[in-house]
């Protein structure tokens, strides 16, 4: 990390140097490189001119739990689309295991109980169902890049094809065990505390969920993988040529394949948190999850050319996204105008974001 | 290196083997393709009875024994996934050859699929429409069967809409619709609301200002049964509020909690009719409405169940609905899936609107038996409202429309 205080210095002092002209543009190429700052700003603003409550300390708490619900979910995708790839199947992976976790964590007193020899689950057996759907979840995300890596398949094609297994699978598994497509609730409490419940003490009043918390740790974890580990790095050196990636003694296969295991297993964990948060699991849950989490990724910067993007960048796309939807809520605006507003936006912010990398080429 | 390729190639070919077998295995129609067939010759002796029953009456067609295709809009669905289920066993029951296809939410899906069933020999097309109340996909999918001297019996979802009535049914003979009257459940919804709130009035009313502030969860937009859900469900309870004393037609009882949104409702973009949708719309509602702001949200009003599940999720999460002790704020909702039901029994949420699967599956085999034994389409309905005149009823102004009723659920 640079020490800010001195890079506004350095920044300064070369600004002295500047003469008119460049001056101009140093505040335009500003201005441009940081839009969705600025939109992300003019934005609150205008709701907050509108609609005070929008700073309240219940809104941004909701605002928190909004993001960190979405945020594993799209540092995982982030990675694929880093290999100038993406990932189709996310949204079907995190309605498998959604249902897995439900299923397995049901309260003995659960009306339609799926498992019914199953007791009532304490904190171990979440955490083994937690290890559970992280398998699963990477064991799909392996399936994706072993056939992208082998095979040289556009993961497009690939993920298209898992995400109809996965869900053909995941029909099969509402239809069975006599529970005829029914949603899959009832969950126990341990489970319910373990994702909802707060073991920080209330901050200002408010309480934050536990998986605000988790999602800080998926974000640590995920900007330790990208920034500090040679994986990381591999990651983006064959995203930005796997070529030159191979002859400088990457594992091209490898860092493929772990890639996208690395992204099932960030589903199967949103699967579970999804599963407690919304509480009433069917066949359906998760679906389209990935487009959300796509144009987050892209508005953030995670580039489709491949080998550019940071985990601070995805966090913004997915910040962005979250504080569209809030903003269109608290200032009531037609359902109809909000899907335009928000493609409008997303369309906006990723071509003026797209541009510095335009200029860079 | 060629032997390398050699063995990955190996490896994945019998990946995806594994993975097609254990598909088919437990897949849902080989399944039935399994039982079925051994159960062709039942049925066609099933077909030779209703012939000789219908004999003396006056026949309208000639009795044939049926291959059944049935086509549902969505897998993913949970009452249709009763309804699917119940009719699987209902119509293997009764040794009738059948096949399960998936729409998935795609009329052309749909089609698609009955252009194919149709070219494979199904004589018996039951059809839960892709795209409710749409003429023209009922008209082609009519006109196809026709060509190909197969008979259709649409389910579920409406054929068409309440002021195009008789334009579809009336105009063919070889048709008819089993499902609900798609306003009931608004109107029972309603109806409900009405008479909790009648006795609960001063409860509910948290603020005590005489209105009851009201959120509302819609399904999908431009869907029928969600627009006339959203719809009566508010109407209806007003009347009956009305007739209570609380609130006029001009002023009525029920306000929608934010006066700023014109629509009245707030529905799931994705039109999943999703808990999850439901969940955040919520969660982002309580941030702003509260019991200490004095403008709490008073009452929630779902489409369905599922989203009325996401609705208590996101309550209970703000300290609201977990039973004694703590604020309930009642929650309607329509379907009455299991886990609702459940919910109901706790107390946590208020009531539903029951639509029996087994009521449906058991019509429509009724229908499918008396038409292959040759009675005409209106006679088949007739026949099947005899057995049951509590649960069936026949359209007024249609004929081959077969009603099976909503009734209200609260525990």
């Amino acid at each position: 990390m640079r020490n800010p205080v001195k890079s506004i210095k350095e920044t300064s002092a070369r600004y002295k140097t500047l003469d008119g002209r460049e001056r101009k543009r140093f505040w335009a190429d500003g201005i441009l490189n940081n839009a969705i700052y600025i939109i992300l700003v003019i934005f609150l603003i205008y709701t907050y001119t509108q609609n005070h409550l929008i700073l309240s300390r219940s809104a941004i708490v909701n605002l928190l739990t909004l993001v960190a619900a979405n945020l594993p979910m799209a540092l995982g995708i982030g990675g694929c689309i880093v290999l100038t790839g993406t990932d189709l199947s996310a949204g079907r992976i995190v309605g498998l295991t959604a249902g897995l976790s439900a299923a397995l964590l049901q309260g003995t007193a659960a009306a339609n109980k799926y498992f019914e020899n199953l007791g009532e689950p304490g904190l171990g057996m979440v955490l083994l169902t937690l290890l559970l759907v992280l398998i699963i979840g990477g064991f799909v995300g392996m399936v994706n890049g072993f056939f992208v890596a082998r095979f040289q398949l556009h993961p497009f094609i690939v993920t298209l094809a898992t995400q109809l297994i996965v869900y053909g699978a995941c029909l099969m598994f509402y239809n069975s065990n006599g529970n005829n497509g029914q949603p899959i609730s009832g969950l126990s409490e341990a489970f319910r505390n373990f994702v909802t419940g707060s073991f920080l003490p209330k901050i200002a009043g408010q309480t934050i969920p536990n998986y605000v918390v988790y999602a800080v740790i998926v974000f640590i974890i995920m900007w330790f993988i990208w920034n500090k580990t040679t994986f990381g790095k591999n990651m983006f050196a064959v995203g930005s040529n796997p070529e030159a990636a191979n002859v400088s003694g990457v594992n091209v296969f490898f860092t493929t394949m772990m890639v996208h295991t690395l992204a099932g297993v960030t589903y199967g964990y949103t699967g579970l948190i999804e599963s407690a948060r919304i509480a009433s699991n069917v066949a359906n849950t998760g679906t389209n999850y990935e487009s959300d989490a796509i144009a987050a990724c892209v508005i953030g910067g995670v580039s489709f050319v491949g080998g550019t993007g940071t985990v601070g960048g995805v966090l913004l796309g997915v910040v962005l996204l979250r504080i569209i939807y809030v903003c269109l809520q608290f200032l009531s605006v037609d359902q109809n105008l909000q899907y335009i507003i928000k493609g409008a936006i997303i369309l906006l912010a990723c071509s003026i974001d797209m541009r510095k990398y335009l200029t860079r080429k | 290196m060629k032997m390398k390729k050699l063995v990955s190639l190996f490896l994945s070919a019998v990946m995806v083997c594994a993975l097609a077998s254990c598909g088919s295995g437990s897949g849902d129609t080989t399944a039935a393709a399994d039982t079925t067939a051994a159960a062709t010759e039942s049925a066609a002796e099933s077909g030779a009875e209703g012939e000789s029953s219908a004999a003396g009456q006056e026949a309208a067609g000639e009795a044939f024994t049926p291959k059944v295709g049935v086509f549902y809009y969505s897998f993913a669905d949970a009452f249709i996934s009763s309804v699917r289920s119940e009719l699987d066993a209902a119509l293997t029951a009764a040794g009738i050859e059948y096949q399960n296809y998936d729409g998935n939410s795609s009329q052309a899906t749909q089609n698609e699929s009955i252009t194919t069933a149709l070219s494979s020999g199904t004589n018996l097309l039951l059809v839960n429409l892709v795209d409710t109340a749409s003429v023209d996909a009922a008209t082609t999918i009519i006109e196809q069967a026709e060509a190909a001297g197969a008979k259709v019996i649409f389910f579920n979802r409406a054929v068409e809409g309440d002021d195009q009535e008789g334009q579809v049914l009336n105009a063919y003979d070889s048709v008819a619709f089993v499902g609900t009257d798609a306003p009931e459940a608004g109107h029972l919804q309603g109806q409900m609301i009405g008479e909790y709130l009648t006795e609960n009035f001063d409860t509910v009313d948290l603020n005590g200002d005489g209105k009851i502030s009201y959120a509302m969860m819609m399904g999908q937009v431009g869907n029928v049964e969600a627009i006339y859900r959203t719809q009566y469900s508010v109407e209806d309870a007003d009347a009956v509020l009305a007739e209570a004393g609380h609130g006029t037609a001009d002023d009525p009882a029920l306000v929608y909690f934010n006066p700023d949104n014109t629509d009245k409702y707030q529905a799931d973009q994705a039109g999943n009719w999703s808990a999850q949708a439901a969940l955040e719309y919520m969660q982002t509602n309580l941030s702003q409405y509260s019991e200490a702001n004095g403008n709490m949200i008073e009452l929630v009003i779902c489409n369905n169940d599922n989203m009325a599940e996401g609705v208590i999720t996101a309550l209970q999460a703000a300290g609201y609905n977990n039973g004694e002790g703590t604020t309930t704020i009642p929650v309607f909702g329509v379907d009455a899936t299991e886990s609702a039901k459940g919910l109901i029994a706790s107390g946590y949420m208020t009531g539903t609107v029951e639509q029996s699967a087994t009521g449906m599956a058991n019509a429509l085999v009724g229908m499918v038996q008396n038409v292959a034994a040759g009675e005409s389409m209106d006679a088949a309905v007739e026949a099947v409202v005899a057995t049951d005149a509590d649960l069936y009823s026949v359209a007024e102004a249609v004929a081959n429309k077969l009603y099976v009723a909503y009734s209200a659920y609260t525990g």
